[in-house]
């Protein structure tokens, strides 16, 4: 062989960044964070197949845990073979709005969006059960100004009855992007549904034509949807407790 | 609907499939391993089948059957059930990757030898796809698979593949499509023209033609990004005249590296074809038939270095090269010249290097040094050779059997039925 063939290294690709945002208020207490951290762990060796066969980009994961304050749980973007997922545990109140404040923050140049080959618009996915209980109106202005928000892929999945879809198609810029659940093993296929979806969808140079990324993971979660999700809606919800 | 193991699926023929695993799945559908009467096969299964006349374009390209042998064809369908229905073809055979692992440098050319073949087997399939009037729509850098070690080419997901002229709704990937295509036109043999030159240069060069520095600058690729950079302003990144897009050191690594070790004769093609002129006009792009001319021509050009016994390229006009290994000057002292329309092609020669007589993958000769340390050429074709020598004598050179690179020795080689005039010379 040639030793100019040896040295033939990676095509230098962009990165794709998958936020989660994920709701850690008081009523997420028990068997719904549990399974947000059970499926958050098992969608991450998928997100790592995905990144590590794709010629057009790689994918980096972030998560932010919101409840009276915010935390992200790493301070950086990682790939998802080094993004050990750590247990969250859910306490206190809802402030989606201070979330998209720190949202807003991360996604600059100065922030997570440094990537040395330059990145593909970002995924983001938000998982709340409940209202916002803070400004989330200015929080989420401020973050509707960011260019980087603009063209991202917006997803939000709303667990139970007492989410406020309103606010979340607010956030998603679209109520065919909210995706309700109504039970836990719903909500685990919804999050490994919309997570892969998104991740190929994101990861991927566009198809030409006028649909959007996100409108393409809307179609393609509405379809899975309708093969996997049996989420008939019951009479009580004895299991979230 | 999915479908579990076990499970059996009704064949369009009559007979069934049993599945027995997931191999795996796309934005389209999913590869199951199946059974076919005590054969493994692929079918590619469709939960939510594509609307329109998907089914049956499918029926009549198993009917119409494989352009040629490199196509990884739908050999048979199975029957709807409850809408859903697939296809089923051969399975991929061992030893060949995906081209999308080249670019990941998970996979590398064994040498600039298989390199070409693959890039020959490219050409044909799609020259023989297109005589077939099929366009194949969306192409792109998940369609191949190709051996390593010797170059040769399987290419997949032909279920889109279409009469030229009908549309299977199919985009394809903003990085591969014609700027035409980018801009929201419609998909066709020039479209796929297009996209065959975007993927010969990552073949060759390991990078995208298009991404240099403009389009490094940009950090966030968003979709109208992508129509820009891939579509209305897109830019070759060694564009003999526009140079604001040049390839990033650091970044654009195997490009810069590349670039300059390969014959003339391919970097002008790939300016030419990659020209604003061409981007703009699909009629002016070349047929694929051109493609393999140019990419043979360029493969005359590589010769094995007698030091190192690596491969360079050589300039055939003199012989004389710098191994682009071990950095030793090399002077072939022998060229067979070979009469060709217009003038000739000359191939230097040198031991070690493999001498295609005509323009397919199949070499004819190869030139080794005899026990006494004399450059013979030996006949590795199966048609008898007839050679005349500078006296006037008439010799026979059998499959298997040498002759002398002598000066002056006039060769008529045979192949497929043409004969091919050629006479050795010196430099």
């Amino acid at each position: 062989m040639s030793s100019i063939l040896d040295e033939t290294v990676e095509v230098p690709r962009r990165t794709m960044t998958l936020f989660f945002l994920v709701d850690t208020s008081g009523s997420m207490e028990g068997k719904k964070i549990g399974a947000v951290n059970e499926s958050i762990q098992n969608v991450l060796p998928m997100i790592e197949e995905i990144s590590e066969t794709n010629p057009d980009a790689a994918i980096n994961v972030a998560a932010l845990q919101f409840s009276t304050g915010t935390s992200w749980v790493y301070d950086e973007p990682k790939p998802a073979q080094d993004f050990v997922w750590q247990d969250v545990s859910a306490d206190g109140l809802t402030c989606l709005g201070e979330a998209c404040e720190e949202l807003n923050s991360k996604l600059s140049r100065s922030g997570f969006m440094k990537a040395a080959s330059g990145s593909y618009a970002p995924a983001i996915i938000l998982l709340s059960d409940g209202e916002p209980t803070d400004d989330f109106d200015s929080g989420l202005a401020e973050l509707k100004a960011n260019n980087w928000f603009k063209s991202a892929i917006k997803i939000a999945i709303a667990i139970g009855d007492d989410a406020d879809n309103e606010k979340l198609a607010q956030f998603t810029g679209t109520s065919e992007a909210v995706f309700t659940v109504h039970n836990i093993d719903a909500l685990k296929k919804m999050i490994r549904i919309v997570v892969v979806t998104s991740s190929q969808v994101g990861s991927k140079s566009s198809a030409a034509g006028d649909t959007t990324k996100q409108k393409q993971v809307i179609e393609q979660v509405q379809d899975a949807q309708k093969e996997e999700i049996t989420d008939a809606p019951s009479s009580n919800y004895d299991d979230w407790n | 609907m999915e479908l579990a193991a076990k499970q059996n699926i009704d064949l369009a023929k009559g007979n069934h499939a049993t599945v027995v695993k997931e191999l795996g799945r796309g934005g389209q559908g999913i590869v199951y391993l199946v059974d076919v009467d005590g054969k493994q096969m692929a079918l590619k299964w469709y939960p939510k089948p594509p609307a329109g006349g998907f089914y049956k374009n499918l029926q009549r390209n198993v009917h119409d059957g494989a352009p040629s042998e490199a196509f990884i064809w739908p050999e048979d369908l199975t029957v709807k059930s409850n809408g859903c229905f697939g296809y089923l073809m051969r399975l991929r055979p061992e030893g060949y990757s995906e081209f999308g692992s080249f670019l990941l440098a998970k996979a590398r050319f064994k040498s600039f030898d298989a390199m070409f073949t693959a890039a020959m087997k490219i050409c044909d399939g799609f020259r023989l796809l297109h005589l077939h009037g099929y366009s194949y729509q969306d192409l792109n850098d998940g369609n191949f698979f190709i051996n390593p070690e010797t170059g040769d080419v399987l290419i997949c997901d032909n279920d889109n593949v279409m009469a030229e002229g009908e549309q299977s709704g199919i985009m394809g990937k903003a990085r591969y499509m014609a700027p035409e295509v980018v801009a929201g036109g419609k998909p066709n043999k020039y479209s796929d023209r297009f996209s065959l030159s975007v993927l010969l240069f990552m073949l060759f060069f390991a990078n995208h033609p298009f991404e240099g520095s403009r389009v490094s600058d940009c950090p966030c690729m968003t979709e109208d990004f992508e129509k820009k950079f891939y579509g209305s302003e897109a830019v070759f990144i060694f564009d003999p005249v526009n140079r604001y897009n040049r390839p990033v050191p650091g970044k654009h690594i195997n490009a810069i590296k590349r670039w300059p070790i390969f014959p003339k004769v391919l970097k002008d093609a790939f300016a030419s074809e990659l020209s604003q002129e061409k981007l703009k006009n699909p009629t002016k792009r070349i047929i694929e038939g051109e493609w393999e001319k140019i990419i043979a021509r360029a493969r005359d050009e590589l010769i094995v270095c007698p030091y190192c016994k690596k491969e360079t390229f050589v300039d055939p006009a003199n012989g004389l090269t710098e191994c682009m290994d071990c950095g030793k000057k090399i002077h072939a002292t022998k060229v067979l010249s070979i009469a060709a329309q217009p003038g000739s092609r000359d191939i230097q020669l040198t031991p070690g290097s493999r001498i295609f007589i005509d323009r397919d993958t199949v070499p004819e000769a190869a030139v080794e040094n005899d026990s006494n340390g004399i450059m013979v050429i030996r006949n590795i074709s199966s048609e008898k050779w007839t050679v005349e020598t500078p006296s006037g004598k008439v010799k026979l050179v059998d499959p298997r059997g040498i002759m002398p690179a002598k000066e002056g020795l006039k060769i008529c080689f045979k192949v497929k039925g043409s004969d091919y005039k050629a006479v050795i010379k010196s430099n």
